[in-house]
């Protein structure tokens, strides 16, 4: 599959205070960050290759409501781009596990037939699927929102650290996506991490993730705590959800080493569920395999080659 | 209430009976089932008990001896208590999904006030996933994932005395994870003559059921398996903690009877039916009565036969020839071995069809025929 393990790290020189971006300032990123991850020209037709036909789901994470969930102006900027690449608002849908965190988060519900749609899985009865979607040791009804509503799905976690998992990324945020995510947070919630992206729905209506890390929690997530988030401007883009969740996990690491803290391997929680993803075929954690591309933006919109770090 | 609460409230209870009866609909005779009651727009939010504060942040679970490790708004393994800002919560706390008043028998609870009712509740939520879950919907949803109702303990006890119903069941899916709302529902009970039971996996730690023990007048007991890998595989849990808990609840002085549910190639072999006769004869006493249940297709298990009738009798006979005096085979209904025998002249003392008690021969707790006290309340 074209773009298969590239990850396009697009970095804002204003995010790096920790500056919260707008939409305009989301809406340069991503543009910038498709046209290197599908190639430059025609992205529209880019981004309608890559979403199968009918809704689109934009799957957020708003764990932590107003500190430091999926920003607003991050959707905003991302529908208007689906929008202009022929989606109707009808068939975008805004999702998250209940309404009520969405709602934390600044988004306005939308429960109705008609618009941009927003709301939780425990909306209007919506719920979960009948059907157990089992792979390896994990078993889990999916969210009809993901299984029924929308031919594909957009997942936009926010980078953190997560004091079981190691790393709180873009597999780690389909746990909201499933009914019984309380239980597979053992053992660093490996291998349940990867079983649960494997599952069918997810694994084929996933097709590509953008990680919001203008503010990176490195340390005691994945609750807010703002002595331990660091600025850091940018958005990570990939259609392959293993390699975009291991160049966050390094950012994390390098964040923890900046700050002096115990290393994720040494605090015992070293995120192996990427690994296992990787043994599983969903994608690449191997970060030599991975083509990484980072672009910086300056406020007029000028791009250059970038650091990771 | 408006109509449409009313609807949504009856559609609650109805679901609660289907969960737990539609299999079986020729055993209930007329179980009268409970009223409409207001639903839940919320979880609750009463602080937890059992769980200790970490010093590098987030909490220790100490309900279970999972000792789910919980960082800020994440919940333990049982879905329905959350760490917010390093204290623990319970979200279940008078938040009850299923109600229904059922027959003792269906506990089963066969040495318990033979023929009278039992008020049975559940919330959401168990600390376990076994893979034959006849109650999955609501064992494996957290809260907010199924209609609850926002009954405090008060109200139940005031049901139950309006109703004359004698005991309060905590059932269907694992009380021990509402563990604040059953303690307070039955130390209110107690105070107006209520009995209350738990009908539980056993996993718990022992400070928790030490204080617990006091509140409850009988103990079911799922002894899922003899053998930790089967907990392990199967179960999601540990065979040696459950086993500490019957022991417990025996030397507590809390009546207790065991249920095995029989699972076809997976722990139907004899060794393990002597085994655990065995230990039962050893570490409870060979009046501790158990039931051996048959097995069938749900939630993850669904490529399994139903157990056959042999096999439930083969676990039957083992454990009469260990030694042990009250042996029942249960989802079978007509089966002689669901009625209670004397141990001492074998006649038959408790004769049932299903839940229902065709005919009762104790007196006064003693074998009508021998006078043999028989073990069990009366």
């Amino acid at each position: 599959m074209f773009g298969m393990s590239r990850v396009v790290v697009v970095k804002h020189a204003s995010g790096k205070s920790g500056e919260r971006l707008n939409a305009d300032q989301y809406r340069q990123l991503l543009m910038i960050g498709f046209s290197r991850l599908f190639g430059g020209k025609s992205l529209v037709d880019k981004i309608r290759n890559l979403l199968p036909e009918g809704a689109v789901g934009l799957k957020t994470n708003c764990l932590t409501g107003k500190f430091n969930s999926t920003p607003v102006p991050l959707i905003d900027a991302l529908t208007g781009i689906l929008e202009e690449a022929g989606w109707g608002s009808n068939d975008i849908v805004i999702w998250e596990r209940t309404s009520r965190e969405l709602k934390a988060a600044g988004f306005k519900l939308n429960a109705s037939g008609f618009g941009r749609r927003c709301f939780g899985t425990d909306a209007n009865n919506i719920g979960y699927g009948r059907r157990f979607h089992t792979f390896g040791d994990s078993s889990s009804l999916i969210s009809n929102i993901l299984e029924q509503a929308v031919a594909g799905n957009i997942n936009l976690p926010v980078l953190k650290d997560h004091s079981i998992a190691g790393l709180s990324g873009g597999m780690k945020n389909m746990f909201g996506a499933i009914n019984n995510p309380n239980k597979f947070h053992g053992n660093c919630c490996d291998p349940h991490v990867a079983e649960v992206s494997m599952m069918e729905p997810i694994r084929i209506k996933n097709r590509l993730t953008i990680m919001d890390a203008t503010r990176v929690q490195y340390h005691n997530g994945p609750g807010y705590d703002p002595a331990c988030i660091e600025g850091y401007g940018s958005i990570m883009i990939s259609t392959d959800p293993v390699a975009v969740d291991a160049v966050g996990y390094a950012v994390i690491e390098r964040l923890r080493k900046q700050k002096e803290l115990p290393s994720l391997e040494q605090a015992k929680r070293p995120a192996r569920y990427l690994r296992t993803a990787q043994e599983l075929g969903l994608g690449t954690a191997d970060m030599k395999s991975i083509d990484l591309q980072v672009i910086t933006v300056d406020d007029k919109g000028r791009s250059k080659p970038g650091d990771l770090f | 209430m408006d109509r449409r609460l009313f609807m949504k409230c009856v559609g609650c209870t109805a679901a609660a009976v289907a969960t737990h009866s539609e299999l079986w609909p020729e055993l209930l005779g007329g179980v009268q089932n409970v009223c409409a009651f207001t639903l839940s727009d919320n979880l609750s939010s009463v602080e937890a008990r059992h769980y200790k504060k970490l010093d590098d942040g987030g909490i220790e679970c100490r309900l279970c001896p999972r000792h789910c490790r919980i960082t800020d708004l994440e919940r333990g393994f049982c879905g329905v208590r959350e760490n917010r800002g390093d204290t623990y919560y319970t979200l279940v706390y008078g938040r009850p999904c299923s109600l229904n008043i059922d027959p003792i028998e269906k506990k089963p609870l066969f040495h318990f006030h033979p023929g009278s009712e039992a008020f049975s509740l559940a919330t959401a939520g168990c600390n376990v996933n076994c893979k034959f879950c006849q109650n999955w919907e609501i064992s494996q949803s957290r809260p907010e994932q199924i209609d609850s109702m926002d009954l405090p303990p008060k109200e139940i006890v005031r049901i139950c005395k309006e109703r004359i119903v004698p005991t309060i069941a905590y059932t269907y899916s694992e009380p021990v994870i509402f563990y604040e709302y059953m303690y307070d529902i039955a130390e209110r009970a107690h105070e107006q003559d209520i009995k209350s039971v738990m009908i539980t996996g056993g996993y718990i730690d022992k400070e928790p059921l030490a204080e617990l023990c006091p509140q409850m007048d009988a103990i079911k007991v799922d002894l899922k398996s003899f053998r930790e890998n089967y907990y392990k595989d199967v179960v999601n849990g540990e065979l040696k903690p459950v086993l500490d808990t019957l022991v417990q609840i025996k030397n507590a002085g809390v009546w207790l009877e065991i249920v095995y549910l029989v699972v076809p190639t997976l722990n139907d072999t004899d060794d393990e039916f002597i085994d655990l006769a065995r230990w039962i004869r050893r570490n409870l006493g060979p009046d501790t009565p158990i039931h051996f249940s048959r097995f069938h297709q749900q939630y993850l298990l669904r490529d399994l036969p139903v157990t056959p009738l042999a096999t439930l009798e083969r676990a039957h006979a083992a454990c009469l020839a260990e030694g042990l005096n009250f042996v029942y085979i249960g989802n079978i209904p007509g089966h002689a071995a669901e009625s209670t025998y004397c141990p001492g002249c074998a006649e038959v003392l408790i004769r049932r069809r299903g839940y229902r008690i065709m005919a009762n021969e104790i007196r006064s707790g003693k074998c009508r025929y021998c006078r043999r006290e028989i073990p069990g309340v009366f």
